[in-house]
């Protein structure tokens, strides 16, 4: 088989093909629309937007609505709590989920397969199980209102998808190479630090771009555990804020975009790992 | 060996155990336990009451209400990502130019938030400006006056169009996983249905979709979960409204419990939408499995 062949062999006739480019650059265009359309209202005035203007390019690019976007202090403090929660959440899950992913690849024993079960089964409830237990607990402990409740909370909940990703990978790892470092004389927790770790990175970076981007566009977890202005996250921020803005629309658009800019750039560079991590768990599980 | 292996395994999975232990299963069976309490969400000391609030559930029409469009939300969030994310891989898979940059468009709502996401579509449903209304009148050369249709604020469309901006969000990533599926199917067998002249549409019936079967199973198991967990977009978008007529019961367990402060009530009602998704799960795989069986 030449290679042109095979490059012909699933397209057909050119017309077939040019319909397929045709249906898909329709298509394209209803996908982006809605982006499109929040991104053009960042740089519209409210006015213009209501007078029907949202959907067409800016004529002018209007920074109005940015100016007053940054001017207010609250927006720092909604970005600089978001960072760190999903930073430190993001990491801490990461680590719990490897630990766990590690023994249960290569150090199986007696019903490790059942744990290993128990705790992939924790990706397949919806949250609203465990809301009001995990509200009362966090009430009872004094960390209502604070950032650590939702570090916590999404560390916990991010445990399962790091553990079945790590165990996934690291079970296709042959395990020649934990051997014959034991047999070195290595101890366990250096073969895990300088010889699991460094070759663990694409599935950690995986990971980290998959939780980063889930973690700061939570909004269910902030809403429950957060009541105070200066603890909000983004998102939460984002609604509390449209509240205040109801029909300063092009403000609204400005809002949003910043928002998602962190996840929108984390997509843009990371796309590959992204990609690949939602379908790694998926497929090979 | 065996008591230095066991060491490891205890000092490596101490840790992961204990935090997932604490804060994911234990709350869960908590959640039980709350459930036959009339607590209200400040008394230190919430009062048993045995099984009153499972008795209310079933004689609440709320409930029912939730309960239907939850079904509602499922069938749909399930059946338009699936088939739309299966014709984007199909299209897709003839190799078109540019295949990189249409699969990044398809797959950028993913990383979008849903709070993001419900804001872009409340705009597109907007009456006076959106660009669905705005669409419709240029479409029928009708005015603003003749043509003013507040999608959201009709409980006849209020869910249906949730769910579009869902599966606009969602399509991507079942796109992404029959895109994977596609890569899967031997070459040499399109190839030999090539040499026989086989027509497209039949290659295409006969053979790439019945080799799809693991990938579809995969996307419907992802967008179930997907559908089950669904709160933030719904709070956003209609919260529920207007007249419960988008509630499902993540969203009803969330106002009773968080807004009316009821929470003996609400964590009956988790307690019920725990028990589905066990049924559900254990009926999906239960039908996987079989499906391994025969193909196997």
């Amino acid at each position: 088989m030449t290679d042109a062949s095979q490059r012909a062999a699933p397209s057909g006739s050119p017309l077939r093909r040019a319909a397929i480019f045709v249906a898909l650059v329709v298509l394209a265009g209803l996908f982006l629309a809605p982006t499109v359309g929040v991104i053009f209202s960042a740089f519209k005035t409210t006015r213009d937007i209501s007078l029907g203007e949202l959907w067409s390019i800016p004529s002018r690019l209007f920074l109005g609505n940015f100016a007053v976007v940054l001017e207010k202090p609250e927006i720092y403090v909604y970005l600089r709590n978001t960072f760190i929660v999903a930073i430190s959440a993001s990491l801490l899950s990461i680590t719990l989920g490897s630990l766990a992913g590690y023994v249960f690849a290569k150090l199986p024993f007696f019903g490790s397969e059942l744990l290993f079960l128990l705790f992939v089964s924790g990706l397949f409830f919806p949250p609203q199980i465990v809301l009001i237990p995990l509200f009362k607990m966090f009430n009872g402990m004094g960390l209502i209102d604070t950032l650590w409740a939702l570090i916590i909370v999404h560390t916990a909940m991010g445990i399962p998808i790091c553990t079945l990703l790590m165990r996934n990978f690291l079970i296709s790892v042959p395990d020649a190479l934990r051997e014959s470092a034991l047999v070195e004389g290595v101890s366990e927790w250096r073969i895990l630090l300088f010889v699991v770790l460094p070759i663990s990175l694409p599935a950690l970076a995986v990971l980290a771009t998959l939780q980063f981007t889930w973690i700061w566009n939570d909004f269910l977890w902030p809403l429950i555990m957060v009541q105070s202005d200066e603890k909000r996250t983004v998102m939460l921020g984002l609604v509390f804020l449209r509240g205040q803005y109801s029909v300063a629309w092009g403000i609204q658009g400005a809002l949003a975009l910043l928002a998602s800019l962190p996840t929108l750039l984390v997509f843009l560079f990371f796309q590959r790992y992204f990609i690949s991590g939602m379908t790694m768990g998926a497929v090979k599980g | 060996m065996a008591t230095r292996e066991n060491f490891w395994r205890f000092a490596l999975l101490a840790a992961p155990v204990s935090v997932f232990a604490v804060f994911v299963l234990w709350p869960m069976f908590d959640s039980f336990r709350y459930s036959l309490t009339d607590w209200n969400g400040f008394d230190d000391s919430p009062r048993f009451v045995g099984l009153e609030n499972f008795r209310r559930i079933f004689t609440d029409p709320l409930f029912f209400n939730s309960l239907i469009n939850t079904a509602i939300w499922m069938g749909a969030a399930l059946a338009v990502p699936t088939i739309g994310g299966l014709a984007l891989a199909l299209l897709l898979d003839s190799r078109v130019r540019g295949a990189r940059i249409f699969k990044s468009i398809f797959y950028l709502p993913i990383c979008l938030a849903s709070v993001v996401v419900g804001q872009i579509w409340i705009w597109i449903f907007q009456p006076d400006w959106g660009l669905l209304n705005e669409a419709i009148r240029s479409a029928g050369h009708l005015s603003p006056k003749q043509f003013h249709w507040a999608w959201l604020a009709e409980p006849r469309t209020a869910l249906a169009c949730v769910i579009l901006a869902w599966s606009w969000q969602q399509t991507g990533l079942n796109m992404v996983i029959f895109l994977a599926g596609l890569t899967s199917i031997p070459s040499e067998l399109l190839e030999a249905a090539a040499i026989d002249n086989v027509p497209d549409w039949k290659k295409t019936l006969y053979i790439v979709l019945p080799m799809l079967r693991p990938a579809t199973a995969v996307a419907v198991a992802l967008s179930m979960i997907g559908a089950l967990k669904t709160f933030d977009i719904l709070y956003i978008m209609t919260g529920g409204g207007p007249f419960h007529s988008s509630d499902t019961l993540a969203l009803f367990m969330y106002n009773e419990s968080f807004q009316k402060y009821k929470m003996g009530y609400g964590s009956s009602i988790s307690v019920v939408l725990f028990l589905i998704c066990v049924v559900i799960i254990v009926a999906y795989f239960r039908q996987v499995g079989k499906l391994g069986e025969i193909y196997d």
